[in-house]
Order: C-alpha cells, then structure tokens, then sequence
C-alpha cells in the first residue's frame, strides 16, 4: 500500500479483485424535511456502532440504489445513503426549485446532525465525487476521510467535453442519437438547446428530451455498454429528475461562483485522508480532472484502473473502492 | 476467436528498390509465391514494418508483400525527409508493384497506413482487390490537435502528456507539432534526439488499451525513434500533403466499388473511433467492424481477431 506521490496503476491481469458486500437492507429509514418544499429520503445500514459514512450519488438527479450500500463492510461501518432534492424517493420529483449545490451540502449537514453523527466519512463518484468536494470544503471538519471516484469538477471544459465535442469523437454512433432531438441551428450549444426542452410546458416535450440525454450517458458510462444500464437510464421516471437536474446544474455552471471553483478550493481539504479512484477510459469524466485534482492535492491516493470506465461498477473500479474503505475502516 | 498466423522468420524473398536518385526502399515477400497478392502497409509514417505484420494473413493463401516506406525501417537514407511525401509514397508502392509483376493487390493498412492505402486506392483504384483498414486516421487537421494538440487524447493520457508538453517552452505551445519539428530538424543532434524520445514516449503511452511496459521502456532508447519521429512530424506539419482537410472523405466516390472492410477499437484514443464513423457514412457500402475492448494497436486481441478474420474472408 502506497499513500499520495506516485499514482498506482491496476488492470485485470494483476491479483484477484474485490467484490461488493453482500446485499444488505437499511436498519432505519426517513424522509427528512429541508424546506418548505422539499423533502429528502435517507436509510442507515451497516452498524449502527460502526464508523459513519455517507454515499453520495451522482447526476447530480441519479438518486440511490441499494446496490451503494454494499461499498462498505456492513460489520463495520455505519452507511447512509439519502437522495438529494428532486430525484430518487426525494419529493417533489424533478424539481429545480431550491436546488443548488449549496442547498445540497446544507441538506448533508441538516442530516448528519439529524443522525447524531459527529463526522463521517464521504464516498462519491461523478457529480458525486463534486458535492462531496463541495462539502468537504465548506464543513472539512466533519470529514473523515475522502473516497471519491470517476472526479468531474464542474469547469466550463468538463461539460463541453461530454455534451459538445469529446466524449463524440469516442461514441460517435451514440452521439448521433443525442444530437437527433436538436435542429442543426442550435447544435452549437447543447445543454442549453436540452435546458429549453426540459423545462417546457408540454410534458411529451420534456420527457422526449429527457430521454435521449439521459441514455447518452448510459451508454458512455461503462467501458463494455451496459444494456441494464443503458434500459434504467431510458425509464421515463428517472430520466426526467435525472435529465432536468443535471442540465439545470450544468447551465447554472455548478452555481460555483467564478474564482471560487474546487480546485481553487483544495488547501481547505488537504489534511483529510483521501483516495482518488479514476478509470482509464472514463469518456464521461475524463482522467484529466483526477490528474489536475491530484496535482492540486499530491496528499491524496490516486488510484487508476487501467481498464476501466466511469461506473462505479466496474470491475477495476469497485475494487479500488473497496479496498479503500477497508483501509479507512482498520 | 482468431489470432495471427505462426512466425515467418524469414521471406521467400527480399530487396531494395531504388525510388528515386536518393531514396530506396526495402521490401520481401513471404507466405505463397502463388498466393493472392496483399500489401502490408505500415503505420507512422516513419514507423517502418515488423516480422509480426507478416501474421495477419494466411501464408497458404496470399502472397504476402511488406515494406519500408521513404526513410524508415531499411529504407535508406535513414530518416531523411526530402522528396517524402504521401504521393511519393504513393508512386513507390505503384512502382513495387509493377517490379513484383502484380496485376493488382489487397491493400491493408493501419493508422497512417489506413490514410495511405486510401490515398493509394483513389489514386490507383484499378489495382486494388479490397481494402482492410484499422484504426482510421484521414490527416484532418482536428484528428492532428487531438492528438498531438491536446484536444483530445490527453484528457485520458494527462499523466504521459506531461511529459510530451513538459518537453516544449510555454512561448511555442500553441503549435506542439511545430515546435517538435522545429528540433526534430535541428543542427544539433542532442536537440534531434531529446525530442525524438519525448515524441515516442507519447506514442508508447497512449497506442495500447493497456500499458505496455515494454513499449515504454524501448520508447526511452530507441535508435529508430529518431527518423519515426522525424517522418511523422513532417507530415503532420505538412498536412499528410493532402490537397484539402476532406480529400481523403471525398475520394471515397472514386473507391466505393471496393469491398473494404474499416476495423475500429473503441478505444482508440490516438485515432478516434469518430474518423471511422466519418468514412462509414460517407462510405456505408464498407463493412465497418467495432472492437468494443480495444485500443489503436492492430495486436490486441480483438482487433488482430477481426483483421485475420477479414483477410481470411477475402481469400476465399
């Protein structure tokens, strides 16, 4: 085991790779209320002795999946997982309304006392690997330790890699399907062409749109595509909190006021424990985030899995994830 | 799934043609003097052929032709970069073929061979049986800032890209290929070689899905690095001396009535897997084949599987 400077490399043809905890259902569930109009769902599984952590889901609208509990040793540690605002069993569905990053690590706090919990530790890949960085710089001193994966940091390049030109050049033929709902005179700039249709007054409109975009990113999100994954992200349900909330972010570039972006951000954090898991071939987050953050914060773990995707699911992935909150859990 | 035929270690047969006043190039022959005729032709340009390119067709069927384009490899003067350009090379292939008493031939290249057997095809479509092309590069100038320009491949290889950047000054690196050029065609052979090395480091890197330490380690001291490096950035510089960024799409009309088939890693993150669904749209007359866990090299599995499977097919 090696801490920070030289990142490790893994592929398949090295040791055996760890798997995920056994399935295992919540011990207590909740709906906790963080405004006049939202509600948000939690559960707790795992120990209720053990070391508190919390999962933090991607999208930002991609809600939990009890699948996320089994990152954790059960024995061991405390797991809480909660939907943020507008997605998942959250309420209301697909709602933008008071929903920005900073009302999302307020709900994080509101939980966390809500639970009697003094710190934990905060496990998030994707946008999830973003919000755990937000919270983690505006409370560092409820964070145990960092476990982030698949890293997006929410700049300007990071969004027009996935929704204008990058990620295409790799998904050339699923690209053509995220450009077939947009005329041609307003290709030039996607999210916000996908922002007018999911916010339109005609649900047919809305869910149309939310449906080819969420489904570009089913498709991208695992080195060898998924078909279950690619069907969950085509479900009308999910894709229409998922789609809504992620473009509504994206416009919103992240509500992270210019200047005061993550990576500007990181001696707040730099003290904290922290493993970096990052997939070689993730064309939904690129490695160029990890790298950056890395070089930002040279202290944390940067773990690359050479044949990997952006999923959490995948192989090379999930044992770098698990074999880190083992670590943090001796 | 199929994988290479056994080792040829040596050609039935073997020379070094002279091409012009300067320049030879060296070509050999190997499998079925009788065979179907098929020429191999290597990537780069400047990275000259390997035994191994010898597998990729069945020595019972073919006829198979290898050689060292203008300046790399055998070919002789060694990196030189006078009087190298696509249609020399284009006119050193016609001018083999006619000393080897070929009528016509398979065409199969990778990479910038892809980009030169297109060129080949459209200068020359009647002396073609079909086309197997991998890892497509058509020379437009946004596949060059891709890779060598930091559009696209060094958002998955940042860590190697350091390296490549690190090697050029902060004033000159709004055109990399241009500054490499500028030391690769240095006076001073120290300048030629130090950049020579930054170069293939970077190629090392990023041409496997998985990392190829051996690569790597060659890619530190390596006595052709010099003249591949040389060629290769002559030609990005110089456009692949294509007389438009599209030639290459728009001659697809000259060569539709070929059967061809385009293999393609989805991984390839040099090559792009969005320049072979260019050719497959302007082209959909070519079968295209994906290889969902694959990079750029021809050697991975999957991919080496559906190259010996194309030309397998062809020899029926």
């Amino acid at each position: 085991m090696r801490y920070g400077h030289r990142p490790m490399e893994s592929s398949a043809n090295q040791a055996p790779r760890r798997t995920f905890y056994p399935e295992i259902e919540p011990y207590q569930t909740g709906r906790l209320k963080v405004s006049n109009t939202h509600e948000i769902y939690w559960e707790v599984s795992g120990n209720p002795q053990g070391k508190p952590a919390v999962f933090v889901h991607g999208g930002p609208g991609g809600g939990t999946e009890p699948k996320q509990r089994r990152f954790f040793d059960p024995k061991k540690y405390r797991i809480v997982l909660f939907d943020q605002r507008g997605c998942g069993k959250s309420t209301p569905h697909a709602s933008l309304e008071d929903n920005s990053t900073w009302h999302l690590v307020a709900d994080m706090e509101a939980l966390r006392s809500h639970l009697g919990i003094d710190k934990w530790q905060v496990f998030g890949g994707s946008w999830g690997s973003t919000l755990a960085l937000a919270y983690a710089q505006t409370h560092p001193e409820r964070v145990t330790e960092l476990v982030l994966r698949g890293i997006f940091l929410l700049r300007k390049w990071e969004i027009d890699w996935f929704y204008q030109h990058g990620t295409s050049a790799i998904y050339p033929d699923a690209w053509e399907d995220y450009l077939a709902p947009i005329p041609e005179n307003e290709r030039h700039d996607m999210v916000h062409a996908y922002y007018k249709r999911l916010t339109s007054p005609d649900p047919k409109v809305q869910a149309e749109a939310a449906k080819a975009w969420s489904v570009w990113e089913g498709r991208t999100s695992c080195l060898i595509p998924n078909e279950e994954l690619i069907s969950k992200s085509a479900g009308d349900t999910f894709a229409i909190a998922f789609a809504r909330i992620e473009c509504h972010y994206f416009v919103n570039n992240g509500f992270f006021e210019p200047g005061k972006g993550l990576l500007d951000r990181v001696d707040r954090i730099r003290h904290i424990p922290g493993t970096i898991v990052q997939g070689r071939y993730d064309v939904v987050c690129p490695m160029e985030s990890a790298w950056a953050l890395h070089r930002a914060w040279p202290e944390a773990d940067l773990r690359i899995a050479q044949d990997a995707g952006h999923s959490a699911f995948e192989p090379g992935i999930l044992h770098e994830l698990i074999e880190a909150t083992d670590r943090y859990a001796k | 799934m199929k994988s290479l035929y056994p080792e040829i270690e040596k050609p039935n047969r073997s020379g070094m043609f002279r091409v012009s006043d300067l320049h030879q190039v060296y070509w050999e022959e190997s499998g079925n003097p009788a065979g179907k005729p098929v020429i191999f032709v290597h990537g780069g340009p400047g990275a000259g052929t390997n035994p191994r390119q010898r597998r990729f067709f069945d020595p019972t069927k073919y006829r198979i032709v290898l050689f060292d384009q203008r300046g790399c490899g055998q070919s002789t003067p060694n990196g030189s970069l006078e009087d190298n350009t696509t249609w020399h090379l284009v006119a050193d292939m016609e001018a083999i073929r006619t000393h080897l008493g070929i009528e016509k031939w398979q065409v199969f290249g990778g990479s910038w061979g892809s980009t030169l057997s297109l060129a080949y095809a459209q200068t020359h479509p009647e002396r073609v049986t079909e086309l197997v092309l991998r890892g497509i590069f058509l020379a437009r100038k946004a596949e060059c800032n891709w890779l060598n320009q930091g559009n696209g491949t060094s958002a998955f290889y940042p860590d190697a890209w350091e390296g490549y950047l690190g090697h050029i000054p902060e004033t000159e690196r709004h055109d990399l290929a241009r500054a490499y050029y500028r030391r690769l065609t240095s006076e001073d052979p120290k300048v030629q070689a130090d950049a020579a090395r930054a170069w293939a480091l970077w190629g090392a890197h990023v041409w496997t899905l998985l990392r190829d330490e051996a690569a790597i380690a060659k890619a530190h001291d390596d006595p052709t690095a010099l003249a591949t490096a040389r060629i290769d950035c002559h030609y990005v510089v110089n456009g692949c001396f294509l007389e438009s960024d599209s030639a290459l799409l728009e001659g697809v009309k000259r060569i539709r009535h070929i059967p061809a088939t385009i293999i393609q890693g989805r991984y390839d993150v040099g090559c792009p897997m969005e320049n072979a669904w260019a050719l497959h749209r302007a082209w959909p007359e070519a079968e295209l084949k994906i290889v969902p866990d694959a990079g750029h090299s021809a050697f991975e599995p999957g991919t080496a599987h559906e190259l010996v499977d194309a030309t397998d097919r062809y020899a029926k």
